[in-house]
């Protein structure tokens, strides 16, 4: 009874419904284009940083990633392969040798990372080739290397020079080689760019004394959310011998600088559901005093003020959950517009990010559960603020009422 | 009543004098880590040895030559296998120098690399060269005698000066009572932590000297890797000139 005259009321106002409809719809389309876009920064961030690099999951023998030494090396077997192929999750593998070396040029020397890769798969999976700057990608039979843009500047050289590598071996052995520098290649970050140097597998196995075993296998996965997936699965399959990662354990810097900057976005979130918070209570103080008099003959002629109180606030109820799902549907195309056409930064900006290794676009993300979620928000705002017109109908006087 | 009084100081004079006696006859504690550290330091010491590193899937051995003349010099020639034959390291004050045979390149090493494992041992480039001298820079106290390796020891614990450049906060060392032979040896970090246990074995005349033949480190996170150093000769009087420690003596030596 009281919900059916909630909802009739409803539609009695046409115009007032739809102040306070819009008002909803467009702190729904607001809140989710903010989040959304946090979320699409986040999405980039982890795939440039992580998914294009290190990828989404790696599988590594147990214990290697605190211990990172070539003892750590194994061997891909058949039963490894299959136990890969067989996780839906997966759409490809990338073997990987991981070392330590000190590169020395005259007398400047500098600690490197020294990756032997597969240099065909890398292509397709990481684009490396892409991003060689200067000189040429390499060949898989190949004794040269590929350098790090920040490294070839701190040795002060370039393609075409020789630079020798000591490290540490497989089991013991000593790494010594001397290479010809075949291209320079750049990353975003610049952490990557001083410190690595890329050798085709078959050199980097002699000079690792590591027979062709590697010590990671790379997965590629269509999404990072999906790695995760992939990781704890393949865990599972492939037994404690090994260790399978997501990219969020390969990756702690990354995940800590997005819970910093989530922190922030919730100060910038709180203030944005104030502002829509006073935006609804401001409509409903427009209802309460657009209304006064109806209320005042309603409590005259006998209606209990207590089921006054709830047929508005069923109304009020009525009108955020409308409104939320208003929202939702029109906040979607809004998004997914900048989701399919994300907008550059300005020349500056873009620039900045590009050293951070980030692409610089703003695309939003179209996670279902950012909708779902400020959709909610936004509805439950909605109805707790009903709450203050609940308790002035419950204080309410007739006569005061019809009089004004 | 007069005599037995001076009985009793004739006693107490007796069991003084003993006591001094004894005590002149048991060396200070600085003493005897001076005795022990002069074993091989102070003078010229040519040696082969074997290197074995082993760990709990494999195990690797390693031969070499080395040279040394006091704390301020020594250079080791790697020797086998056949990948590192002909590799140097070559230690002058506080620098380490390497000579790659295989790339024909020398190297000095920067002091990132100090803290790195020493040719995948369990000793660290910072092994080789750290200068720091037991009587200079510790300061030693007796703890007791205990047995060890079948030998009578000195159990002395060294805390390290304030002021001291060293790589150990504490080290507790077990030093043979007859021949000044470090039996084992427990080295801390400043947070008093056990890193490494050393311990001497096989113990016998070599060049002259009693020594332990074998020594064995154990690092105390990794209970079952262990590096194996084993003397095959020693010399201790062939002259070594210091004209001998030269970078360019490093492609030469043999």
């Amino acid at each position: 009874m009281i919900l059916k005259l909630a909802w009739r009321n409803i539609w009695r106002s046409k115009r007032r419904t739809a102040i306070t409809l819009g008002m909803i719809i467009f702190a729904v389309v607001l809140s989710t284009l903010t989040m959304s876009i946090k979320e699409g920064m986040y999405e980039n961030m982890i795939k440039s940083t992580a998914g294009d690099f290190s990828g989404y999951a790696q599988v590594h023998l147990k214990d290697f990633w605190v211990e990172k030494t070539l003892d750590y090396a194994f061997e891909v077997d058949q039963k490894m392969v299959s136990t890969i192929e067989a996780e839906k999750n997966i759409d490809g593998y990338l073997p990987r040798v991981e070392g330590f070396a000190l590169a020395a040029m005259y007398n400047i020397t500098k600690g490197t990372a020294v990756l032997g890769i597969d240099v065909e798969k890398e292509k397709t999976f990481t684009k490396l080739n892409e991003r060689v700057v200067e000189g040429e990608y390499l060949l898989p039979d190949d004794e040269s290397i590929l350098i790090g843009s920040g490294l070839a500047k701190y040795l002060k050289i370039g393609v075409n020079d020789t630079l020798v590598l000591i490290g540490g071996g497989y089991q013991g052995r000593s790494a010594v080689g001397k290479y010809h520098i075949k291209g320079i290649v750049k990353f975003g970050s610049p952490e990557l760019s001083k410190q690595l140097v890329f050798l085709p597998m078959k050199a980097a196995s002699t000079f690792f004394a590591t027979d062709g075993l590697v010590t990671s296998i790379i997965l590629k996965t269509g999404s990072s959310d999906k790695g995760i997936a992939a990781a704890k699965h393949l865990q599972k399959n492939l037994g404690d011998e090994y260790e399978a990662m997501n990219w969020k354990e390969l990756n702690p810097e990354l995940v800590n600088m997005i819970e910093t900057d989530k922190v922030e976005g919730y100060v910038f979130m709180f203030i944005l559901y104030l502002v829509i918070s006073f935006g609804i209570f401001g409509t409903m103080l427009m209802m309460l005093a657009e209304r006064k008099h109806e209320f005042g003959v309603l409590v005259a002629v006998g209606m209990k003020r207590v089921k006054l109180a709830l047929m508005v606030w069923g109304e009020i109820l009525i009108l955020s959950i409308l409104g939320s799902i208003l929202g939702l549907i029109c906040a979607f195309p809004v998004c997914y517009t900048f989701f399919v056409k994300p907008v550059r930064y300005g020349e500056e900006v873009a620039k900045m990010a590009e050293e951070y290794g980030i692409e610089a676009v703003i695309k939003t993300s179209l996670a279902p559960g950012i909708f779902i979620e400020q959709a909610v928000i936004v509805g439950l705002i909605a109805s707790v603020i009903a709450i203050y017109p609940f308790l002035k109908l419950l204080k309410i006087n007739a006569v005061n009422e019809m009089r004004s | 009543m007069k005599k037995s009084n001076f009985r009793i100081v004739a006693l107490l004079i007796v069991a003084a004098l003993s006591t001094i006696a004894f005590k002149m006859a048991e060396p200070s504690v600085d003493e005897i880590i001076k005795k022990a550290e002069d074993k091989f330091r102070g003078t010229q010491t040519t040696a082969e040895m074997a290197i074995t590193i082993q760990r709990p899937k494999w195990s690797r051995t390693m031969e070499l030559k080395s040279w040394a003349k006091g704390t301020k010099y020594s250079m080791t020639l790697i020797t086998a296998p056949a990948r590192d034959k002909g590799t140097v390291f070559l230690k002058k004050d506080k620098e380490v120098w390497n000579w790659l045979p295989s790339v024909e390149r020398t190297i000095k090493l920067p002091p990132s690399m100090m803290s790195q494992s020493w040719m995948g041992t369990d000793l660290t480039n910072d092994d080789l060269v750290k200068e720091s001298s037991m009587v200079k820079d510790f300061k030693h106290t007796l703890l007791g005698k205990e047995t060890m390796g079948g030998k009578t020891c000195y159990k002395i614990e060294s805390m390290a000066k304030e002021d001291a450049a060293v790589v150990w906060g504490k080290i507790i060392s077990w030093i043979d009572v007859k021949d000044y032979i470090q039996m084992k040896a427990e080295f801390y970090d400043e947070d008093e932590e056990l890193v490494n246990t050393f311990t001497g074995l096989n113990v016998k005349l070599m060049g002259g000297k009693m020594i332990a033949s074998k020594m064995e480190i154990i690092p105390a996170t990794k209970k079952t890797q262990k590096t194996t150093l084993e003397y095959k000769s020693i010399d201790f009087t062939t002259p070594i000139s210091d004209d001998f420690f030269t970078v360019q003596n490093m492609k030469k030596v043999k």
